[in-house]
């Protein structure tokens, strides 16, 4: 009867997902439940089952998916995991933010060309970035507006809605990688694939954190933070590139970088006053620095790859730049990671109220 | 309330059930409709416990096994009547809409 424990086994493998406090809890409990549903009382088929079968691929999914909202903890969940729950709700949030003032951009340019489409003719930058692109540049447009309304949609709680949407939001871009990739069209392969991957969809995997049981986010300074950040960073770079200074514009990854370093900087006086309730938005950002870094990581894969790009995107020292830019966002964020760090040692990670049994 | 915690409540009102046997009835309950899986039934088993709608009753050795019996609390049984008289209200303005008699509703 050796093997009458595999099938027991392999669901307690997966059942290790879960975080520990839960397993203590309900795990037992779980198991008699899976193997009574497989039990069919007659001895010699329940013995090959024991040895043979494993759980179905959508039990696994629905362990993954309790998984998924016991770590990314909300309302009545162990203090640790709820941090752990807000700091990837924020981090979300805030690339959600970046797409959706991109989105914000095109509206405005909209009525600065006082025209009165919706979807404009396309800018020229956009035609030579998107060779022989799968959609037409309106597409691309229609795409921004899409990432304000995910991002609004977040913002006033109406979770499903938004990660429905934010999904259909990062298939043109997938669809343009991929035939790009097909067609070897594509000028910045290692960039842009990141840009998806980091930018896009993680995010999107992210959202599962915005579960039934997550508390609201703060509408008034998120929504705030749409047209703010448009007007601190939207316009200072629109502006550069109008007189003539697109050099001293940061490319994607390093805006990314630069702007996470600056949050950075700006949370470390929170951060080191040693008040209490500082460690959630110091590990938003070492996840946004995690991003970021990845990013610019990557991304300088194209540069190294093509030196012809160095010239048509940038100038020569971009390379340089780049490490420059990874360098400041090393210094930042380990200003605040102490903090996170501190801050998830000292947070319990069992629940506060009693467990059943 | 969602639909998952809507049958797994009505699973237990009339009796205290262990894990396996509220799958079952929610599974003969929705006529098929709902099947639980064991990870999804612990999500809304743990909701429903730490929102005080359910409780443990007891438990049973079976196979060397404990099962854990779980029962309706007060408020869970209050909870469920409520839901119960708004989608039983929500199926009665949908019938009148459609104009269907009750026979019409049932064939």
């Amino acid at each position: 009867m050796s093997g009458g424990l595999d099938l027991e086994q392999r669901y307690r493998r997966v059942l290790r997902l879960l975080p520990g406090y839960y397993r203590d809890t309900w795990e037992e409990d779980m198991v008699a439940a899976f193997l009574d549903s497989w039990m069919t009382g007659d001895p010699d088929e329940d013995s090959v089952t024991m040895e043979f079968d494993r759980p179905s691929r959508q039990e696994v999914v629905s362990v993954i998916g309790l998984a998924a909202r016991l770590y990314l903890g909300g309302a009545g969940a162990p203090r640790r995991y709820f941090a752990w729950g807000q700091a990837v709700r924020g981090a979300a949030l805030a690339v959600l933010l970046v797409h959706a003032a991109a989105g914000l951009d095109g509206l405005v340019s909209v009525f600065l060309n006082g025209s009165h489409r919706i979807v404009p003719a396309p800018p020229a930058t956009i035609v030579t970035a998107s060779p022989g692109g799968v959609w037409p540049p309106a597409v691309w447009y229609v795409v921004g507006y899409v990432w304000i309304v995910v991002y609004v949609a977040l913002v006033l709680g109406h979770y499903r809605a938004g990660r429905v949407v934010a999904v259909l939001a990062i298939v043109p871009a997938l669809a343009w990688l991929l035939q790009g990739q097909l067609t070897g069209s594509l000028q910045s392969p290692y960039g842009s694939w990141a840009f998806w991957l980091l930018i896009d969809l993680a995010p999107i995997l992210a959202l599962a954190a915005f579960h039934r049981d997550a508390p609201p986010a703060a509408r008034r300074p998120w929504l705030l933070a749409l047209p703010a950040y448009y007007l601190l960073v939207s316009v200072p770079v629109l502006a550069a590139e109008l007189t003539g200074h697109r050099d001293w514009v940061p490319d994607t990854p390093g805006l990314c970088c630069i702007l996470v370093a600056v949050l950075c900087l700006a949370h470390v006086p929170r951060a080191w006053s040693g008040r209490a309730g500082t460690g959630v938005w110091s590990l938003t950002l070492v996840l946004l620095a995690a991003v970021a870094g990845a990013y610019r990581i990557i991304s300088l894969g194209d540069y190294l790859r093509d030196p012809h790009l160095i010239y048509y995107l940038q100038g020569p020292h971009l390379i340089a730049v780049g490490l420059a830019e990874l360098l400041i966002l090393a210094v930042a964020v380990a200003l605040v990671a102490p903090d996170a760090a501190r801050a998830q040692a000292a947070l319990p990670a069992s629940p506060p109220r009693p467990q059943l049994g | 309330m969602t639909g998952q915690a809507f049958f797994v409540l009505t699973a237990l009102a009339d009796g205290p059930r262990h894990g396996y046997g509220i799958v079952r009835e929610v599974a003969e309950l929705s006529q098929g409709r709902v099947q639980l899986k064991i990870g999804s039934l612990y999500g809304v088993l743990d909701r429903l416990a730490a929102g005080g709608l359910i409780e443990p009753d007891r438990e049973e050795a079976r196979d060397g096994r404990l099962r854990r019996y779980f029962r309706l609390t007060r408020d869970g049984r209050r909870a469920l009547a409520e839901e119960a008289e708004l989608r039983a209200a929500t199926a009665r303005v949908v019938r009148a809409r459609l104009g269907l008699t009750g026979a019409e509703a049932a064939g």
